[in-house]
């Protein structure tokens, strides 16, 4: 509760509703125009400048450094650029309908594992309902689809998980018995 | 059907998937998720589904008839008696299916104490699941279109989807039509952000439901509410606390599964929950703890009593008086009017006892690091009391679990589980604040592969160890 209506408000918005504007720039300014200038050196005041250096005609051409030119492309790259050159890029539409696909794929992923590592959840779901079509199709379909992984050993994980709940569910302190059977914990 | 089911899952991987497909045509996209609300909320009981249909007709008429008078004031304020009858309405629904049994037994009693015993016709009155939440929803709108906070919806489809839409209907958050209903009208848009973030809240929900609270509550909090007088002071003090925990990852859980499942479908809900339990007052207690409701309670409540602008001691009643009704709003009980008054009344001393200790430039002193540790403490302890009250059956049982606290027993129900729970379900109030939406922003990035398989193995982890069939949210009775 607060004193003042205009108190700063509470905060309402976990998501932001607007998209946020892209970072990066649009592609073709993202290339710089100019090369930036090599800093100059200053001579520390007092000291002597270096005599100049003949290094340049006793030295190999070929153990000079060699620079990587940061414009210079692949020629495999550029071939596969020049046959299948890139689309524009994609308008707001096309982000949101990528980032639609993105979560979708997500969850796919997501439910197709768990209908493997997690098979048996469908059955038991089945075996808690009242009988009907529904309920007894599912069953039926659960029950051959968990008998055909179990092959592979696929439900062992989720086992394995539950056993060590269980055990550490049984786990007392020391000196601790269990539950009197007078007791509402031994009868709930 | 609830949220950590099967049955919702499949419903909710359909609408999600036919939800988009329509993306292209809003008010088709709109009319889909309305008619799938209807679905879910008919799973409890089809006959309310009515209920729902005349509460929204009801709202978006009078809101309608509201801004029409103000038309023809050119734009002056007026029409209060709209407002008046619409909350009135409004508030007559609501008592008739909450409170009416209620009140007929207390007038009973207090007939009967006078010799006037008389045979009130009592109805056995089912209470529509989330009533309280789209009445107040209802409200909210009403009231903001006639302070001129928010411009009537354009459609009567946009008002009875801001009261029927599924994630929030059933128990909150109370999502305000100035946050909800100018996301209906342009088509919503779905971020990687957004997904992972809603992703990542219904993983942490389902954990928090299905294991934390299922757990303590099957196994500690119930047995030892049932027959306090069966236990001693170690088992009733981590039940009380137990129940802190459970009570806070039960509905904090709910409100994270209804943010995250409305983020899927391109709609962003309000924080229901900001660590409540690292709050050093009971002020900030509510600013921390069903948010939703503790701002619509200050705008709706607070404020058309006079709020704060008329002095220290009105404030000090208002602050009272809201909180008891707050109380009520969570049940027809006398427990539940204890537990407002609880609050209330800490909220009174601690607004004297700032006044008192104001200094004379007018500033507040801070406190120091210790004085907020000891905020904390105290603070947490006393809504652990006031949870007691909340969650007893009755005041003779509230009473024993207090007078338990002093007697020493054997400890049965504690076991180094439910103790990690316990400490765990404490410790995530220290988390940093933002750590979900933090999450989401590293793995925004990540593959969908990734994150898919991530996801699934989060879900099966939760599948693993969960107790066999999910019991109701506790929201869900009020």
């Amino acid at each position: 509760m607060t004193n003042y209506r205009d108190e700063p408000p509470i905060p309402l918005e976990p998501f932001p509703v607007h998209r946020a504007e892209s970072p990066f720039p649009p592609l073709g300014e993202s290339v710089a125009a100019e090369p930036l200038p090599e800093p100059e050196l200053a001579a520390e005041p007092g000291s002597e400048s270096d005599p100049p250096s003949d290094w340049i005609e006793k030295a190999d051409a070929h153990d000079l450094a060699v620079r990587h030119d940061a414009g210079r492309e692949n020629a495999l790259v550029a071939l596969g650029r020049f046959a299948f050159p890139p689309g524009p890029p994609p308008d707001d539409e096309g982000l949101a309908a990528r980032d639609r696909r993105w979560t979708s794929r997500m969850i796919m992923v997501a439910a197709a594992f768990l209908l493997v590592f997690n098979a048996v959840s469908p059955l038991n779901w089945a075996r808690q309902q009242p009988p009907g079509w529904v309920p007894e199709t599912v069953r039926q379909l659960s029950e051959v689809w968990v008998a055909r992984l179990s092959v592979f050993a696929v439900d062992q994980p989720r086992q394995g998980l539950r056993e060590m709940w269980d055990a550490a569910r049984e786990a007392r302190f020391i000196g601790q018995g269990e539950p009197d059977a007078s007791t509402p914990a031994a009868e709930s | 059907m609830l949220f950590p089911t099967l049955a919702f899952g499949v419903f909710f991987l359909i609408v999600y998937f036919t939800s988009w497909s329509l993306d292209r045509e809003n008010g088709r996209r709109k009319l889909f998720l309305l008619l799938a609300s209807w679905f879910f909320y008919a799973q409890w009981d089809w006959r309310f589904v009515g209920l729902l249909i005349a509460s929204a007709i009801l709202n978006w008429g009078v809101a309608a008839l509201i801004a029409r008078d103000r038309e023809r004031r050119a734009g002056a304020k007026g029409g209060g008696w709209l407002v008046a009858l619409g909350v009135a309405i409004n508030l007559l629904i609501l008592g008739f299916f909450k409170y009416y049994g209620f009140f007929v037994e207390q007038a009973g009693e207090l007939l009967t104490q006078f010799g006037w015993e008389r045979d009130l016709p009592l109805l056995q009155i089912v209470l529509p699941v989330g009533i309280s939440f789209f009445t107040f929803q209802g409200i909210s709108y009403v009231v903001d279109v006639h302070r001129g906070k928010t411009p009537p919806a354009k459609s009567l489809l946009d008002v009875m989807l801001l009261l029927s839409f599924f994630p929030h209907l059933v128990a909150g958050p109370i999502v305000r039509a100035a946050d909800l209903l100018p996301q209906f009208e342009r088509t919503p848009r779905l971020t990687r952000v957004m997904a992972t973030h809603g992703v990542l809240l219904i993983v942490w929900g389902l954990f928090k439901k299905t294991v934390i609270a299922s757990e303590l509550s099957v196994n500690l909090v119930d047995p030892v509410f049932f027959d306090p007088t069966a236990f001693g002071a170690v088992d009733i003090a981590a039940a009380t606390y137990g129940y802190a925990v459970q009570i806070y990852c039960d509905f904090s859980a709910y409100s994270d599964m209804a943010i995250g499942l409305a983020a899927l479908l391109g709609y962003s809900f309000p924080r229901n929950f900001d660590q409540p339990y690292r709050a050093a007052s009971m002020q900030a207690f509510w600013r921390r703890w069903h948010i939703s409701l503790s701002s619509w309670l200050r705008d709706y409540l607070y404020v058309p009593l006079g709020g704060g602008r008329r002095g220290l001691i009105s404030s000090c009643i208002n602050v009272f008086i809201t909180m008891v009704l707050g109380g009520l709003w969570h049940g027809a009980a006398l427990t539940f009017l204890a537990w407002g008054a609880l609050h209330g009344g800490v909220q009174v001393i601690e607004r004297l006892g700032r006044a008192a200790f104001k200094r004379r430039d007018g500033a507040e002193a801070g406190p120091s690091r210790w004085g907020t540790l000891v905020g904390v403490l105290v603070t947490f302890h006393i809504v652990c009391l006031g949870w007691i009250l909340f969650r007893a059956e009755s005041f003779e049982l509230a009473m024993q679990m207090v007078e338990g606290l002093g007697r020493i027993g054997p400890v049965v129900m504690l076991t180094p589980l439910l103790l990690a729970l316990i400490a765990g379900g404490l410790a995530m109030h220290w988390l940093p604040p933002r750590a979900v939406e933090g999450m989401a922003e590293r793995l925004k990035t990540a593959p969908s592969l990734t994150l898919g398989l991530l996801i699934g193995a989060a879900i099966l982890l939760v599948e693993a160890v969960r107790p066999e069939g999910v019991a109701p949210f506790i929201y869900f009775q009020f």
